[in-house]
Formats: structure tokens, C-alpha cells, sequence
């Protein structure tokens, strides 16, 4: 006898018949290999007794006189008193026999009983197909829902990680939740391994208590991290308790990899499945759908990872560009702006992103020399260098520019468009004649060639400073009308400044009548102290030529007198962002303006330092020891009379 | 974590409160707290989940059999403050055909009175 299908509802199929009124003393017997299972119909429910050897050994139905065939002992058991004769009948299911009809009777059996017990096992065949049936529509619904729900998962993880907004934490545990709940799971944590440390923290967790919590510190080395890394697909953990992280599983788990770049980056847990009767044993079956869930959150998280490190980088290309002086303009291979900097943007006067994809030809129509260039560039591979090149910006301006055309090239060695990189000369004139009015264009043109040389940074260094000012000037200019007082000075400062400058001095700052002049900085050059001393009396020469020329005109002769000291001092570019000025700082600057003050008109008062350091000496007088404001020594000097 | 807030009688309408995974465990917890007021003759129940957000296929089924055992004494099963991800698991599962989803417990006492 071959086992009927377990999931035949046997008791259905009899309480059925019986409604029908099919039985009288019908008995139905259901068998496995062991023998009989389930016998409905009887008083009493009796198990582990076989049928009659006859009866199992017959083909299909046969009719036996009990008596003459079974021992009074079976005959009690199957309760056929007080029948003599019994028909026996074959119940098939599916080609195999799987239980036997047994209609028992007090008479000789007949045909027509024969007839009877064919037409019940007939319908009891049927109602067993039927019940099968319905077990199976049953079951296929079952399954339906649970593949549509696996299938929803599997959107919802896609839907989850495409619209995901938030952050990474509440990303992780959305996903979580998610493949927990379509995998009938009782736990889960996600892991995530942090860049700096390289130990995995926990981003999400759900449903572990607090001592089931990851405490100690997870590394790739160690435990199912270290498998995973080993395996890099996904795992079911049969033995959770040899490992510290899932001793608490009370079945298995099952892990999977989230991996980048073939690196080990986290993995997503999940501990003991449940069942309706408890926790039950992940097994193969929900690998497959965790496997392939988990596969679509490494992927996401992989972009997650390429997208954060192209915006990073983009972000770093962004800063470089915008920061550059230079103007960069990308033109694509089909001769479309793509990409324009800050600087060209200034450059050309370019206030909206409307040139954007459009042509060269119409957003540069002003400058046919440029377009006529642009269109060499886009037929040869060459770079093409261009000096002092002249260009209208968008509102009509000329500029003068320094260009250079690069064709740019892809991945694959193709053409992708043309590199258009500019200075604009402009620019670096107006740096020139910004700088122009602090040191003589000597200082200007040897600071632009030679970058190294200039110091704008807070240094040390030695300098030598010269103050200058006009004796009596306050009490002078009080006697005049202001319109006279400023192209006084104006005309005063422009002849001393040509001094200054014809020896390479440094313009600090004019501060009223006061001239201050550096030598030394920003550019160090040979005997800073000599040009200084010489251009002193060079000033006494040009205010002589000065005072002769505006007495023509009435106005007033002005006296100078001049203090020069060298020493140590900070330089660099000092006051607030909105006013910064190159200057130097230190007790040398506060002792060259005593000296200044100290000296009379027509005076250069020097100190030992400055002194110490002339070449020629000639008309210097040393004078004694003066006290100054500030020095507790005194201050040895010597004084040039002009 | 996972568990009962609070199982009480409004009107004629069992109301459960729920907290966390609608799991096998909460799923046997809200039968066994049916169970008591079914044989009280109580037979409308209603299931707030609005602090449940997730559910498994194995709570789910626990409730269909709580439904099926409410529709033999002509009762009903309804719920509220679902969260969209379990309203669309439950209408997979075939809940939904058998039971009603109300946005709030008012919404719902006063359809079920």
C-alpha cells in the first residue's frame, strides 16, 4: 500500500458522504506502507491492525465470508459482528491505493451490493479528487500571494532606494524592515563599515533587545564579516552560537554582502524565521529571495557610494574652476558651450547660463577672429597658442587675452570638444597699475616675472624705512584755502614719490604730510639702506626744483625733514577683508619716525644700522646720543645737512 | 517592544492597540485577547496599528483565521491607522476583501455601530 497524499482532508470527504446519506455500515480504512492510518465509520477509533491478508493482496474488490477468512479476534476488532459477509473495495487516488471501503453485511453478498460498493468507492474517489482540488487551488493562491508579495518586495526596495531623500540611517532602516517583514523574520541589523576606522557600526537594527545589541568591535577579520568577506555572497548561519554577534538566534540566520567595488562595505542580517507554530530554520529557498533583495541594496548602495564620491570630486573640479583666474570655457564636439567658469563668465561680461548649449558661433558672433580660431582648433589636434589676442565681451567691451585652444579627448580617445582657456591681460595690467602707485614698475614687472620674490605673507625681514614730512605744514595750511592745500600736497607727493620710486622704493602709506617708504620689501634687493640715504637727497634736490616752481605760483616753500632707520619688521598684507594693505610692522618702523621727527628742516636723521651699512658716508656727522619716546637707551645718530 | 498597548471595549467594538512587529507573537497575543471577548459574545473588533509598522506574513495569517472565527458568529474585523506598507501587504494577502480599513478609531467606531 503506497502512502495516500498527505494533504487529502479525509475526514471531509466521509462527513460529506454521510450528509448525503451514502452510509449504512460502510467503513472506510485509509492506509499508509505501515498499515492502517485512519479507519472513519467505526464506534471506536482502532489503529496499527492491518487489513485482512486477503484483502490486501486483492486487485480490486472482492466479497469474503468473513467468517470463513478472518480469526474471531480480527473479527472483533473490526467490529463485523454481526455480519458474515463483507465487500472489500479499493480506494485509488492518483493510480495508487491509499484506503479500503469495507461494506460489511449479515447476507450473502449480491450483485447489486456489488454494484453499491463500485458506485461509493466511485464517489468517494471523486469527492477525494475534489478535496484534493480545493487543497490545491488553496495552496496555489498561497503561493500566488506570497510570490506577489516578494515581487511588491522587491519594487518597494527599488522604489525605497530610488525616492530615498533621507538619510542613509533611515534609508537602511526602511530597507530593513522591509526585507525582514517579506522574510517572515523574527530580528535584523544592517551593518555599515566606516571609511576611517574600518569597523562596522550598526545603522539599523529592529527587534533585538538590549543585550542582544552588537557591544564589542566588529572588524572584516572576525565572524560572519570575516565569511562574508570570504564568500561574498549570501550565507545561512546554521550555528549562530559559535559566533558573538548571532549567539542570541535561537534557529539560524541568514547574512548577506553589501559590497562595492569588491570590497566588503556591509551586510544585512536577519535572525530566525517564524513560523505559525514558532521559530522555524531559514532554508535555501529564502536565501534565493534574500539573496536577490539584498543584491539590488548592495547595487543602490554602491551608487549610493559613486555618487557621493562624483559629487565630491565634482564639487573639488567646481571649486578649482571657479577659484582659477583663468577663464575655462568647454565647447563640446558638436561646437555647444557646455561648461563656463567664474572667470570667464567675468571676463566675457556673462550674467546668465541662456549661452549654455548653444553654438559658438552665436554666442561669440562679435568676435570673428575668435570663431575663425575655434573653427581651426575643431579640425586639427594641435593646441593653439594665442598672445594678446583681442576680444569684445558680451556687452561690447575689449579685452586683450592670452588663449589657449586644446582639443579635449574621452575615454576612448575620441574627439569630445575643445578646451577654450583665456587670461585676460586686462586683468593683469590693472594688477600692474594698482601696484604701480605702491612701487616703481621696475618692482612690478621683476614681482610678476619672478613669482618667488614676492612676499605678501606675514615674514620677517629686514627693512630699511624712511619717514618724511613737511615742517610747520599744519600751521601753513591753515593760512590757505583748501583747493590749495590739496594740489600742494598732491604736486608735493608726485614729485617725491618719482624719488622714491626711480630707486626702487616701496610706498607704505602717506599718512597727512607724511611720506612712508620702504626698501626691501616686497622684493629684496642689494643695499637697501644706500637707496634709501640717496634717495633722501634726492628729495632735498626735487623739493629745491619744487618750491621753485610753485613760489611762481604763490604759493608757500615747503620743509622737509627726513629720518631713516633698517631693522626687523613683520610684512604683510594687514587690516580686515574689506581693507587690506600691504605694510610692515615693529619697533624699526616707530624708530625711523622718532628720528623723523627729530630731525630739523632740511635734515636726514639716520641710525647706526643704516649708517653701518652705506657705502659712502660722505656728509654724515655723528651726532650725540638722543633720548627717543619708546627706548630707554639712547639712540646713536647721524645727520646729513641738505 | 512588540505588544498589546491596550485592548478595551468602545461600545459594542473591541478596540486593540498595537505596538511593533505584527508577528507571529503579537498575532497569537491580539487572538488570545480576541479569544476572551469572543466568548463574551463580542464579535466587531477592531485593530489599530498606527504604532505598527510592520507585519509578516505569519501575523497576517493569524489575523485571516481570527477573521474566519469572527464570520462563523456573523461578526467583523476591521482596522485603522495603517500604514500604507502594511495595507498593501494585507490586500496581497486577501485581507482587505474580508475586513475594513478606517483612517482613525472615530471613523471606524462609527461605521461598525
Amino acid at each position: 500500500m503506497k502512502t495516500y497524499g498527505s494533504d487529502l482532508d479525509l475526514n471531509e470527504v466521509y462527513i460529506n458522504l454521510k450528509s448525503q446519506k451514502k452510509f449504512n455500515s460502510v467503513q472506510l480504512h485509509f492506509f499508509n506502507q505501515k498499515g492502517l492510518v485512519t479507519s472513519i465509520g467505526l464506534e471506536n477509533y482502532f489503529s496499527g491492525i492491518s487489513a485482512p491478508e486477503k484483502v490486501l493482496n486483492a486487485e480490486n474488490s472482492i466479497t469474503l465470508d468473513l467468517k470463513d477468512s478472518l480469526s474471531s479476534s480480527e473479527m472483533k476488532k473490526f467490529e463485523f459482528h454481526p455480519h458474515r459477509y463483507a465487500w472489500f473495495s479499493f480506494i485509488h487516488f492518483e493510480q495508487k491505493k491509499i484506503g479500503l471501503l469495507v461494506l460489511p453485511s449479515a447476507n450473502k453478498p449480491t450483485s447489486s451490493n456489488k454494484t453499491e460498493i463500485n458506485s461509493l468507492r466511485l464517489l468517494i474517489e471523486q469527492q477525494l479528487q475534489l478535496s484534493h482540488l480545493k487543497q490545491e487551488i488553496k495552496k496555489t493562491k498561497k503561493e500566488l500571494s506570497d510570490k506577489t508579495l516578494e515581487t511588491e518586495s522587491l519594487i518597494d526596495v527599488t522604489e525605497i532606494i530610488n525616492t530615498q531623500k533621507q538619510a542613509k540611517e533611515q534609508l537602511f532602516s526602511d530597507i530593513l524592515i522591509m526585507i525582514l517583514s517579506i522574510m517572515n523574520a523574527s530580528k535584523g541589523l544592517v551593518l555599515i563599515r566606516d571609511k576611517k576606522s574600518d569597523f562596522f557600526n550598526v545603522e539599523a537594527l529592529f527587534n533585538l533587545n538590549k543585550d542582544e545589541e552588537p557591544k564589542h568591535i566588529l572588524r572584516i577579520t572576525k565572524g560572519v564579516l570575516k565569511n562574508l568577506n570570504d564568500s561574498m555572497s549570501s550565507l545561512i548561519v546554521n550555528d549562530p552560537e559559535n559566533y558573538k554577534l548571532l549567539n542570541f538566534a535561537k534557529k539560524n540566520c541568514i547574512v548577506s554582502p553589501l559590497e562595492s567595488n569588491n570590497q566588503l562595505e556591509g551586510a544585512i542580517i536577519l535572525v530566525d524565521k517564524e513560523s505559525r507554530h514558532g521559530t522555524i530554520r531559514f532554508t535555501n529557498q529564502d536565501l534565493r529571495l534574500f539573496d536577490s533583495l539584498c543584491k539590488k541594496v548592495s547595487l543602490a548602495y554602491d551608487n549610493i557610494q559613486l555618487i557621493d564620491s562624483l559629487k565630491e570630486s565634482h564639487k573639488l573640479v567646481e571649486n578649482i574652476m571657479s577659484s582659477i583666474t583663468t577663464g575655462i570655457i568647454m565647447i563640446n564636439v558638436l561646437g555647444e558651450i557646455e561648461f563656463v567658469n567664474n572667470s570667464a563668465r567675468k571676463i566675457f561680461s556673462i550674467d546668465n547660463d541662456d549661452f549654455l548649449q548653444n553654438h559658438y558661433f552665436m554666442v561669440f558672433q562679435n568676435n570673428p577672429n575668435l570663431i575663425e580660431l575655434l573653427e581651426e582648433a575643431e579640425s586639427q589636434n594641435e593646441i593653439i597658442f594665442e598672445n594678446n589676442f583681442k576680444i569684445d565681451d558680451l556687452v561690447g567691451t575689449s579685452h586683450e587675452i592670452n588663449l589657449t585652444l586644446s582639443p579635449a579627448f574621452n575615454e576612448d580617445n575620441e574627439r569630445s570638444g575643445i578646451v577654450f582657456s583665456f587670461e585676460d591681460l586686462s586683468n593683469l595690467n590693472k594688477l600692474k597699475s594698482t601696484f604701480k602707485k605702491y612701487v616703481s614698475e621696475n618692482i612690478v614687472d621683476e614681482l610678476l616675472k619672478n613669482e618667488t620674490s614676492l612676499e605678501l605673507g606675514g615674514t620677517q625681514n629686514e627693512v630699511c624705512i624712511l619717514f618724511c614730512d613737511i615742517r610747520g605744514f599744519t600751521a601753513m595750511s591753515e593760512k590757505m584755502k583748501p583747493e590749495e592745500v590739496v594740489y600742494l600736497l598732491n604736486n608735493y607727493f608726485e614729485s617725491m614719490i618719482d624719488v622714491v620710486f626711480s630707486n626702487n622704493g616701496t610706498l607704505d602709506k602717506i599718512i597727512g604730510d607724511e611720506l612712508m617708504v620702504l626698501y626691501g620689501v616686497p622684493l629684496k634687493q642689494e643695499n637697501d639702506a644706500q637707496r634709501a640715504v640717496d634717495s633722501a637727497k634726492q628729495m632735498f634736490q626735487a623739493l629745491e626744483r619744487f618750491n621753485d616752481k610753485i613760489a611762481n605760483e604763490g604759493l608757500p616753500k615747503l620743509r622737509i625733514g627726513i629720518g631713516i632707520n633698517q631693522g626687523k619688521v613683520v610684512c604683510g598684507n594687514i587690516g580686515s577683508e574689506r581693507q587690506m594693505n600691504y605694510t610692515v610692522i615693529g619697533d624699526a618702523v616707530n624708530l625711523a619716525a622718532r628720528l623723523c621727527s627729530h630731525a630739523k628742516e632740511g635734515q636726514i636723521v639716520i641710525s647706526k644700522s643704516v649708517f653701518s651699512k652705506l657705502e659712502n658716508h660722505q656728509g654724515f656727522d655723528e651726532k650725540d646720543p638722543i633720548f627717543v619716546k619708546g627706548k630707554t637707551k639712547q639712540i646713536q645718530n647721524w645727520i646729513f645737512n641738505a | 517592544m512588540n505588544k498589546i498597548l491596550e485592548a478595551s471595549l468602545n461600545g459594542e467594538v473591541l478596540v486593540i492597540k498595537t505596538e511593533g512587529y505584527l508577528n507571529k507573537d503579537l498575532g497569537q497575543d491580539i487572538q488570545n485577547a480576541a479569544q476572551e471577548h469572543i466568548t463574551n459574545g463580542i464579535n466587531q473588533i477592531l485593530i489599530d496599528l498606527e504604532k505598527s509598522n510592520i507585519v509578516n506574513s505569519i501575523g497576517a495569517s493569524i489575523i485571516i483565521e481570527l477573521i474566519e472565527q469572527l464570520q462563523e458568529s456573523e461578526g467583523t474585523l476591521a482596522f485603522c491607522n495603517l500604514a500604507p506598507i502594511i495595507e498593501k501587504t494585507f490586500k496581497i494577502m486577501g485581507l482587505t476583501k474580508y475586513c475594513s480599513c478606517y483612517s482613525n478609531e472615530e471613523d471606524a467606531i462609527e461605521a461598525m455601530s
